[in-house]
C-alpha cells in the first residue's frame, strides 16, 4: 500500500548524488507524528508538576507536593523533591512501619526475652542477616567463616579471642578490638624461636623434637619471651588481652591445618613469634545504631558456641 | 573494467578508506576480545590472575575505547570519507591532513589504551584518556573537520546529501564534548594526572552532558549517517522521505543535548535537571525513530531482498535493534523506573544493543557494501557473510537476554522486602544471583566476536583475490599492448 503511494502519488526531490541515490518526499507518518506531539504533552505536563526549569537563581517547583513529618514530628509538606519523598518512604512506607514495630519491640526487651520469643528472634535472624552481610562480611566471610585463617577470626567457631559471652560481644561490636602480639624478631634467636614454636605445637598434640619443646616451655615462661603474660602458664589464653587459647585445635592466625609437613608447621608459628601480630577490628557506635548492634550481638552470639 | 578502476582511483582518494576500513576491523577485533574477556572475568573473577593489567579496572576502559573510538571511530573515517566523496563527486580535500588523520587516530588510541594497562586514566567514562592523548585527538579533530567541510565545498551540486549532514553534526558536536569534558590543568608537564575544572556534582553533570551525547552524536547521529548512504545504495531505491529527514535530524541534534541528566536520578544532581532531562528523553523517543522509519521504509517494495541479500539483513536487523534501544532508553530515563534500573547490568545490556545491535551491525552491513567496491571486486564468501549475520545476531540476542535477567532481578531483589519489614536480600546474595545470567552474556561475546573473526577472513580473502585478478589484468593488458607494438 505504503509502496503504490511511493511509486505513483510521490515524486521523488529532483535531486540526484553518486548516480542513484535519491529522496522520496513523504509526508511525516501520522502516527509518528501524532506520537511525536503526545511526548511534547507528556513532558509539558512533567514540567508542571515536577521541578524543572532554573529561573535565575532558582528553579520551577512544580505542582506536585511531598508530606511528611519533620524531627519534631511536625507535619511538613514541600515542593516535591527526592530528598523528601526518601524520609516519607522511611517514615510510612508499607515496610517501614513493619520494621518500625518490630525494632522498638525489641528495643525494650532483653537479651533473654529476645531468646525466648520466636517472632522476636526471627526478626532478629532476618535483619541481622542484612546487616552482618552489608557490615561484617567483608572481613569475616557472609556466614562468619573467612576462607582463610590469619587475617579475620572465624566467628563460627566456639573459640573465642575476646570472649564469647553477650557482653563481651556487644562490647566487642561498640568498641572494636586490637588484636596485638609483639614481633619477637631480635628478643629471640633463630634457635629459641624454633624450640619455642616446637613447645605452642605439641600444646595442642603435634608431634615435635621432645627436647625442643622442653626447652620452649622455659622460654614460654621465662622473662625473657613473657609468653605467658597474656597467654598465661597453662597456655589457655585470656579474654581480656585477646590472646588464644594455644592448647585447643583451632588456630586463629598460624595457618597449621593448612600446613602438609611438620616443617610447614613449625615455619607458620615461627613466622607469627617473628613478626609479631597487628589486627584491628573498629568500633561500630558510630556506624550503627544501639538496635543494630544489639541484634548484630544476637546474631553474633548466634553463629557458633555463644558462651 | 580496470581502466574503469584508475579511473575511480584520481577521481577518488579510496586509499585512506582502506586504510580506515582495515584499521575498523583491527581495532575492532582487539576491543570486542577485550570486552569478551572482562566479561569472563566477571563471571570467573579468577581470570585476572592477580595482574593489574588485565584487571577488570583497566581491561575496562581499554574495552570501550577501543569499540567506541578505535571500531567505531575508524569507521567512521571510513565512510564519512567515501560517502561524501561519492556523494559531492569530488576527490577528497589535502590527502596529506586526512593521512594525518589517519596516523593521529590510531596513535591517539594506541598511546591512551596503553596507558589504561599501565594504570594512567582520568577515570571519566568514555572519557578516561589523559591529557596529552585529548590534545592529539582535538588537533586531528580540527584537521577531520577541515578535510570533511573543504570536500563537501567541492561537491558538484549545490544540495548536501543528508548523510553529511549527519556526519557534519557528528564532527561538530564530538568537537565541543570532547574539548569541554576534558578541560583540565595538568599536575606537570611530564604527569598524566590532571585536575578537571569542574568540581563536585557539576563535574558529574558534565561528564554525562558528555557521557550521553557521545552516544548521542558519535554513535546515534555518526551511524545515521551512515545507515542514509548505505541503506538506499544496497536497496537501490531512493530515501523514504526528505520531510522526515530534515525533521527527525534538527529535532535529533535538539533534543539530544539535553537529556544527560538522566544518567543521576536520584543522586546529589539537583531534581530540576534530572527532570527537565527525563521529559526531554521521552520527546526525543519520536525524532529517534524517524531514522529507523526512514531506513526501513526505504526497503519497502524490495523486501523481498531480505531473503537474498546477507547484506540487506544486516542493515534491517541494526534498524531493528536501534528501534528497540531507542525505545527502552526513554523508558530508562524515567525516575521510577530508573529507580529499579540503575547501577544493574540492564543498564550494560540497554548500551548493548545499542552498540552491538546498532552500531556494530550497521557498521559490518555497511563494510560488506564498501570493501568490495573499495578493491574494486566481489566478496570473497557471501555464505560467510551470512555466518557472520547469524553468529552475531545470536550473540546479541544472549548478550541482550542475559542482561535483562541480570539487571532486573538484582533490582528487584535489591527493593524486595521480607515478612517482617526487612530487607530480604543481602547484596552479595543479588551478585551470587548474577552468575548464571553473566556466564551466558560471556557466551553472546564469544559468538559476537567469532562473527567478526569470520568477518576479517572474508575480507583478508576477498583482498588477496582481488590483487591476484589485478595482477592477472595487467600481465593481460601488457600483453596486448606488446602484441600491438610489435
Amino acid at each position: 500500500m505504503a509502496d503504490q503511494t511511493q511509486d505513483k502519488a510521490v515524486q521523488t526531490t529532483g535531486h540526484a548524488w553518486d548516480g542513484d541515490l535519491q529522496e522520496f518526499n513523504n509526508p511525516l507518518p501520522t502516527w509518528w507524528l501524532w506520537t511525536f506531539y503526545a511526548t511534547i504533552v507528556f513532558a509539558a505536563i512533567y514540567w508542571i508538576m515536577y521541578p524543572a526549569w532554573p529561573v535565575g537563581t532558582s528553579y520551577t517547583k512544580g505542582l506536585a507536593t511531598t508530606t511528611y513529618q519533620d524531627k519534631d514530628g511536625n507535619e511538613v509538606t514541600t515542593g516535591w523533591n527526592t530528598r523528601a519523598e526518601l524520609i516519607r518512604d522511611m517514615q510510612s512506607g508499607a515496610s517501614a512501619l513493619k520494621q518500625k514495630a518490630y525494632l522498638e519491640k525489641v528495643s525494650a526487651a532483653s537479651y533473654e526475652e529476645i531468646a525466648a520469643d520466636p517472632d522476636m528472634t526471627a526478626f532478629t535472624q532476618s535483619m541481622a542477616k542484612v546487616l552482618f552481610a552489608d557490615n561484617c562480611a567483608g572481613c569475616h566471610g557472609t556466614g562468619g567463616a573467612p576462607a582463610l585463617i590469619g587475617n579475620y577470626p572465624n566467628l563460627r567457631d566456639d573459640d573465642w579471642l575476646w570472649g564469647g559471652s553477650i557482653e563481651r560481644i556487644q562490647e566487642t561490636l561498640v568498641h572494636g578490638r586490637l588484636g596485638y602480639m609483639p614481633p619477637f624478631k631480635g628478643v629471640l634467636d633463630e634457635t629459641q624461636t624454633r624450640q619455642l614454636a616446637s613447645y605452642v605445637l605439641s600444646l595442642s598434640g603435634n608431634s615435635v623434637d621432645a627436647a625442643d619443646a622442653q626447652a620452649g616451655k622455659a622460654l614460654f615462661e621465662s622473662e625473657t619471651a613473657g609468653c605467658y603474660y597474656c597467654h598465661t602458664k597453662d597456655a589457655t589464653g585470656l579474654y581480656s588481652q585477646g590472646a588464644a587459647n594455644l592448647t585447643d585445635q583451632i588456630w586463629t592466625v598460624a595457618d597449621v591445618p593448612g600446613a602438609t609437613t611438620d616443617e610447614q608447621k613449625l615455619k607458620r608459628v615461627e613466622q607469627i613469634i617473628t613478626a609479631g601480630v597487628q589486627r584491628v577490628m573498629p568500633g561500630w557506635s558510630d556506624r550503627l545504631s544501639e538496635d543494630e548492634i544489639k541484634l548484630l550481638t544476637v546474631y553474633v552470639h548466634g553463629l557458633g558456641g555463644g558462651q | 573494467m580496470a581502466q574503469g578502476a584508475v579511473a575511480v582511483d584520481t577521481q577518488y582518494d579510496y586509499d585512506i578508506v582502506k586504510k580506515f576500513a582495515i584499521a575498523a576491523l583491527f581495532w575492532g577485533v582487539l576491543g570486542m576480545t577485550a570486552g569478551t574477556y572482562i566479561a569472563a572475568e566477571l563471571a570467573f573473577p579468577f581470570l585476572n590472575f592477580d595482574m593489574a593489567e588485565i584487571s577488570f579496572g583497566r581491561l575496562r576502559p581499554g574495552h570501550t575505547s577501543m569499540v567506541i573510538f578505535g571500531f567505531g571511530g575508524n569507521a567512521l573515517f571510513a565512510t564519512s570519507y567515501y560517502v561524501v566523496q561519492r556523494t559531492s563527486q569530488a576527490r577528497l580535500w589535502n590527502g596529506g591532513l586526512a593521512n594525518f588523520t589517519f596516523w593521529g587516530w590510531q596513535a591517539a588510541l594506541a598511546i591512551g589504551v596503553i596507558g589504561y594497562l599501565n594504570g594512567i586514566t582520568d577515570g571519566k567514562e568514555y572519557a578516561e584518556f589523559p591529557w596529552y592523548v585529548d590534545i592529539l585527538i582535538a588537533v586531528v579533530w580540527v584537521a577531520y573537520f577541515l578535510v570533511f567541510v573543504q570536500t563537501l565545498r567541492r561537491r558538484s551540486q549545490p544540495h548536501i546529501y543528508v548523510a553529511n549532514w549527519f556526519y557534519l553534526a557528528f564532527i561538530l558536536a564530538t568537537a565541543i564534548l570532547h574539548i569541554f569534558r576534558n578541560l583540565a590543568v595538568p599536575v606537570g608537564l611530564f604527569h598524566p594526572e590532571s585536575y578537571s575544572v569542574y568540581a563536585g556534582v557539576q563535574d558529574a553533570m558534565v561528564q554525562w552532558w558528555y557521557g550521553h551525547n557521545a552516544v548521542g552524536f558519535f554513535l546515534t547521529a555518526a551511524f545515521l549517517g551512515m545507515m542514509y548512504y548505505f541503506v538506499p545504495k544496497q536497496a537501490g531505491r531512493p530515501i523514504y522521505s526528505y520531510r522526515l529527514s530534515i525533521i527527525h535530524f534538527w529535532a535529533l541534534s535538539f533534543m539530544y543535548m539535553w537529556v544527560g541528566g538522566h544518567h543521576l536520578h536520584w543522586t546529589a544532581l539537583p531534581d530540576w535537571t534530572s527532570s527537565l532531562a527525563a521529559a526531554f528523553s521521552i520527546m526525543l523517543l519520536m525524532p529517534s525513530w524517524g531514522g529507523m522509519i526512514n531506513g526501513i521504509m526505504t526497503l519497502s517494495g524490495a523486501w523481498e531482498k531480505l531473503r537474498t541479500d546477507p547484506i540487506m539483513l544486516f542493515l534491517i536487523t541494526a534498524l531493528s535493534f536501534y528501534g528497540m534501544s531507542t525505545f527502552e532508553g526513554p523508558m530508562m530515563s524515567l525516575k521510577s523506573v530508573n529507580a529499579l534500573s540503575h547501577y544493574t547490568d540492564w543498564t550494560v545490556g540497554h548500551v548493548h544493543s545499542g552498540a552491538l545491535g546498532w552500531v556494530a551491525m550497521i557498521s559490518f552491513g555497511s563494510f560488506y557494501h564498501l570493501i568490495p567496491r573499495l578493491w574494486d571486486t566481489r566478496m570473497w564468501s557471501t555464505s560467510l557473510i551470512y555466518v557472520h549475520f547469524w553468529l552475531a545476531t545470536i550473540g546479541i540476542v544472549l548478550y541482550i537476554a542475559a542482561m535483562w535477567v541480570s539487571g532486573i532481578g538484582q533490582g528487584l531483589m535489591l527493593r524486595a522486602f521480607d515478612d517482617y519489614g526487612n530487607l530480604a536480600y543481602t547484596f552479595i546474595e543479588t551478585v551470587q544471583f548474577m552468575h548464571w545470567p553473566l556466564v551466558v552474556r560471556m557466551l553472546g561475546g564469544m559468538f559476537f566476536v567469532s562473527g567478526i573473526l569470520v568477518m576479517c577472513f572474508n575480507v583478508a580473502m576477498t583482498i588477496r583475490a582481488a590483487k591476484q585478478e589485478q595482477a592477472a589484468l595487467q600481465g593481460a593488458m601488457a600483453a596486448k599492448v606488446a602484441r600491438a607494438g610489435a
